[in-house]
């Protein structure tokens, strides 16, 4: 009994190194993914999809697809905003923390991204 | 706001009154989507002459810029089909009304002419949307007139929209 100790002790250590190993190498995996690029379609006065969840980092685009002008802005106090721009032009921003925004030019239309 | 339901009552009793026998073509309709599009930009001009309302002038500049852009498309269009947007008893009478509401807003006192625009655009949007959807889109054949027609609704949906807004910030 008094031989199997050590033996089990060392197994223990052996398997707790391994799962750390795992776990940071999957941590460090996610630190260093490369930003991602997500495309929102602004067609028939909707942004489309109207609701996103992305990494801090990650660039948002939005392709104006309606032949009408729309412009992203910040809905809350209108800190940023694209301005105006037409059919098959795009805009894109760097996303760091959640969002909600709206067209100013059509007030009604709306969108909001979540940073997770 | 009951003239700009009577214009299109009538406009809809023009579509329904040439019924089966006689549907409206699609240059007709054409012609239809351009008159409708022209009536809103003129009150629009007239808002942008008459009021110092920021909302207002916004919402103003709005409706000229895109209908506009929906003429310029059917405009586009027509040509490309190589026919011209034909005038119509429902063209006309949609032109007839209009000029009487133009001469409504133009005489009414300034102190009022924010509401009165606001109002009439509230209506004329519902009536134009119900006229687009129920009577135009179906009686169009030609896939991309019908195509255009579509994409207009959501655009009309949101001016309606975005008027009811500015009415009910004005209304206090």
């Amino acid at each position: 009994m008094k031989s199997l100790i050590p033996k089990i002790t060392v197994s223990s250590i052996i398997l707790l190194t391994f799962f750390m190993e795992v776990w940071a190498y999957k941590k460090l995996k996610v630190l260093e993914e490369p930003p991602k690029k997500h495309t929102v379609k602004i067609f028939r006065m909707k942004f489309i999809p109207d609701h996103l969840t992305v990494k801090k980092g990650d660039t948002v685009e939005w392709v104006n697809k309606d032949f009408y002008l729309h412009d992203v802005t910040d809905e809350k106090n209108q800190k940023w905003t694209s301005k105006p721009f037409g059919q098959n032009e795009v805009w894109s921003k760097v996303v760091t923390e959640d969002e909600q925004y709206f067209c100013n030019l059509h007030k009604v239309m709306k969108g909001a991204i979540t940073v997770e | 706001m009951r003239k700009v339901f009577s214009l299109v009552v009538i406009a809809m009793m023009g579509v329904l009154a040439f019924g089966q026998e006689t549907p409206l073509m699609d240059t007709e309709v054409a012609s239809v989507a351009v008159v409708a599009n022209q009536i809103d930009i003129d009150y629009a001009q007239i808002a942008l002459e008459k009021s110092n309302n920021k909302e207002i002038l916004d919402f103003a500049n709005r409706m000229v810029k895109d209908h506009n852009a929906v003429i310029a498309q059917a405009v586009a269009l027509v040509k490309k089909l190589g026919v011209d947007p034909k005038d119509n008893a429902v063209s006309q009478s949609l032109l007839a009304d209009a000029e009487k509401t133009k001469k409504k807003l133009k005489r009414t006192a300034k102190k009022k002419f924010d509401e009165a625009y606001i109002d009439n655009e509230v209506a004329y949007h519902k009536a134009v949307i119900g006229a687009v959807k129920n009577l135009l889109i179906p009686e169009t054949e030609n896939s991309e007139l019908k195509e255009l027609l579509s994409a207009v609704v959501p655009a009309l949906e949101a001016h309606l929209g975005h008027a009811e807004m500015v009415q009910k910030n004005i209304k206090g």
